[in-house]
């Protein structure tokens, strides 16, 4: 469970959204109006506080903290005088519900004459600039006779005696923050709603906002962080600055940190590997091509089992493809050398040759110099979802990539890929997709790696990739993530078919995952495919393809085989 | 130690280990891997002993059943040694797994998926070690701080159990 799951965020949501505490609390009595959700298109005026206007309360900014402690108070009177102002209950007109502060006082001036302490905040605690609903909080907790209800992300604890004044505001403090936290959910989701409407101004004003909310937050965990990259990346995109460029040697940078930190890309590699160990079975030539060598840290390990195979290592060409070097370096090539080094030690006969590209799509068949008594396979570690953008008119180059694949007749191709939906069309679909996805992957980062700098530097490779999929469109978007099923569907039709990855591997996941010093990843097993999990959210997938055999007699030459007509 | 006077003619002969150096080996080979490092150093003969790689190896896979095949060792002899093998990878890797399963002895490689493990782990560990060592090379990947093998650091952190 990371900070964020839908089922609570929804909750948290409509939690957020009320501007009184009684739809969501058991105590308060029924008198409250129902909650109107008008859906505004237009400005609020501008001394009318935004967000409550959203939800349908027109409260001037000013009054804001007037009222909450209005509200406070009636909720106290109302618990604890239920049984002596029924006509509160039941009676009770109100002609203009959306006007908060009228109701509210007009409600309180027919109670009788409060007899108990009504617990106000804290003389001494500092205005926040906020929307009623946190001080609400605050309301919440410091009620003595209210009983606990489990809120999401809130654990409250009540105090059954009043507590001195520090406890108080201690505890208002924590729920304050806990709320801050909805809160923040809350006006991500309505800055991303208005950028999916056009409504940019309303948007950019909600970025300000949520950075002012971000002060109250623990930014260095949880929510707080996630949220904060979020925050950046609708602001970068506000402003038309998509993300930032990057050098090749950042890139590689921060890739290698995030090797370190976490299990995602060991998991793939070794995934990879073992499916690309069992393929070359028996042959005695084998040619592995490499989408995205980077330092070639998935290799060792292969030449290695390629080394103790029962009947000798076979001859391994590498070709790694990877975008060409600034400075004059062959960066690829000394990859390669380290690569060979390896290779001589262990005796297995190797060959390397660099392919430098700085984009896949820009990569030809014949570059790759296949032999035809080889057996090839192919390795996509999350490359294949940087080929489906594109700006129109123009395809997206996996139509053209693809089948490029499937000309080569590979033994094997090796595919891992992120397991979320980060390309659907509409925005507010994609941006809640990657809120709840980083969360997680974010959550398991804290948890998985408590040593920096890896931790760090992993963040910010997964900051990038926030950026590009909340600030990106057209061809800009690389981060196109799409889940298995669609990868199933695409690669069916492109004259691939499935091949079951092995018990072995799934064994040999399990094991580097119980490495990690951290209970919460798990391995799971999808019709042939594994998948990386967090607390049984799937992360990462990673499968195995085969040239599908072709049908002959066709005039058309090669006809994708279909057995199952998977339209999307 | 029986105490003879040096004039008695048939004084039986005092027994010292360090002169059956074969014997010593065996009882050597068979310690786990804390008590052969003790054993390193109590003399320079025993430290040059428990230093051999053969006693190493038959520490990494004396639980192996049936043993690994002869091919292994010249790939861990050339990727850094059995001794290095057991301390960078085996025993982090056991102790690990050893705990996951509870019950199961520590520091044994039972079945042939946590040998390939271990040897893939040690195969990026010398990977690594090459990128550092290189001129220039480690700069790219050190990042200044030079620590050889960070790819296995992930092995070194306590354990939250």
């Amino acid at each position: 469970m990371g900070p964020f799951d839908p089922s609570s965020a929804a909750a948290a949501a409509a939690a957020a959204a009320a501007a009184s505490s009684s739809s969501s609390s058991s105590c308060s009595g029924g008198s409250a109006p129902k909650r109107h959700h008008h859906h505004h298109h237009h400005h609020p005026p501008p001394d009318l506080d935004g967000l409550l206007a959203g939800a349908g309360y027109k409260v001037r900014s000013s009054e804001l903290h007037h009222v909450a402690q209005r509200l406070e108070r009636l909720e106290t009177a109302l618990v604890n005088s239920a049984a002596h102002i029924p006509h509160l209950a039941s009676d009770a007109v109100h002609y203009n519900p959306s006007d908060l502060a009228s109701w509210v006082d007009s409600m309180l001036s027919e109670l009788p004459s409060s007899s108990f302490s009504s617990p106000c905040l804290p003389s001494g605690f500092p205005d926040p600039y906020s929307p009623a609903a946190a001080a609400l909080g605050g309301g919440w907790v410091d009620h003595p006779s209210c009983s606990p209800h489990p809120q999401p992300h809130q654990n409250v604890v009540v105090p059954q005696q009043p507590q001195p004044q520090q406890q108080q505001q201690l505890t208002v403090v924590t729920a304050l923050e806990e709320d801050s936290g909805i809160q923040l959910v809350h006006a991500l989701m309505t800055c991303a709603e208005s950028v999916q409407r056009g409504d940019a101004s309303l948007a950019g004003s909600l970025v300000e906002e949520m950075r002012a909310l971000l002060t109250r937050v623990d930014t260095s965990r949880g929510i707080g962080k996630v949220a904060g990259y979020f925050i950046d990346a609708l602001g970068r995109r506000m402003l038309g600055l998509g993300s930032a460029p990057a050098s090749a040697f950042e890139n590689e940078v921060l890739y290698h940190h995030f090797y370190e930190a976490c299990p995602y890309l060991k998991f793939a590699h070794f995934t990879a590997n073992q499916a690309i160990l069992e393929a070359f079975d028996g042959h005695d030539c084998v040619h592995v091509i490499d989408f995205n060598l980077m330092h070639g840290l998935q290799w060792p390990a292969l030449i290695q089992a390629l080394a103790l195979r029962p009947r000798g290592p076979p001859l391994l060409r590498l070709t790694g493809i990877g975008p060409p070097s600034p400075d004059g370096r062959d960066a690829l090539r000394e990859i390669g050398l380290r690569l060979a080094e390896l290779a001589r030690s262990v005796n297995v006969r190797f060959a390397f040759r660099g392919v430098a590209a700085s984009r896949l799509e820009d990569v030809k068949p014949w570059m790759l110099q296949v032999s035809p008594k080889e057996a090839v396979a192919v390795n996509s570690i999350m490359q294949l979802h940087r080929l489906l953008g594109s700006d129109p008119p123009r395809d997206p180059p996996i139509g053209s990539v693809l089948p490029w694949i499937r000309s080569l007749n590979p033994k094997i191709m090796t595919v891992a890929e992120q397991e979320a939906n980060h390309n659907r069309p509409g925005f507010l679909d994609r941006f809640t997709e990657a809120l709840y996805y980083y969360s997680t992957l974010f959550d398991s980062l804290e948890a998985a790696c408590p040593v920096q700098p890896d931790k760090a530097l992993a963040e910010m490779y997964l900051q990038r990739e926030i950026c590009n999929i909340v600030g990106c469109e057209g061809a800009a978007r690389v981060e196109r993530h799409e889940p298995l099923d669609r990868w199933r569907a695409r690669l069916g039709r492109a004259g691939f078919r499935p091949l079951h990855l092995g018990s072995n591997a799934f064994k040999q996941a399990s094991m580097l995952l119980t490495l990690f010093s951290t209970e919460g990843y798990s391995v799971e097993e999808n019709e042939g495919c594994l998948t990386l999990c967090w607390h049984s959210r799937p992360l990462i997938a990673a499968s195995a393809w085969q040239a599908a055999p072709t049908v002959v007699n066709s005039p058309a030459g090669v006809i994708n085989h279909d057995d199952n007509n998977n339209q999307l | 130690m029986v105490h003879h006077h040096h004039h008695c003619k048939e004084k039986r002969p005092k027994f010292c280990i360090n002169d059956h150096v074969d014997v010593l080996a065996e009882i050597l080979k068979r310690l786990d891997g804390r008590s052969l490092c003790v054993a390193a150093c109590v003399c320079r003969l025993w430290s040059a002993l428990a230093r051999n790689d053969s006693v190493w190896e038959h520490l990494c896979f004396r639980h192996l059943s049936p043993p690994p095949p002869s091919s292994v060792r010249p790939v861990v002899s050339a990727l850094g040694g059995y001794r290095r093998l057991y301390m960078v990878c085996i025993r982090p890797v056991l102790s690990r797994l050893g705990r996951s399963r509870r019950a199961e002895l520590p520091w044994r490689v039972r079945s042939r998926e946590e040998l390939q493990l271990s040897l893939s782990l040690f195969c990026v560990d010398y990977y690594e070690r090459l990128g550092n060592g290189s001129g220039g090379g480690g700069s790219r990947f050190g990042d200044g701080s030079a620590s050889a093998s960070s790819s296995l650091m992930f092995l070194c952190k306590p354990v939250n159990v």
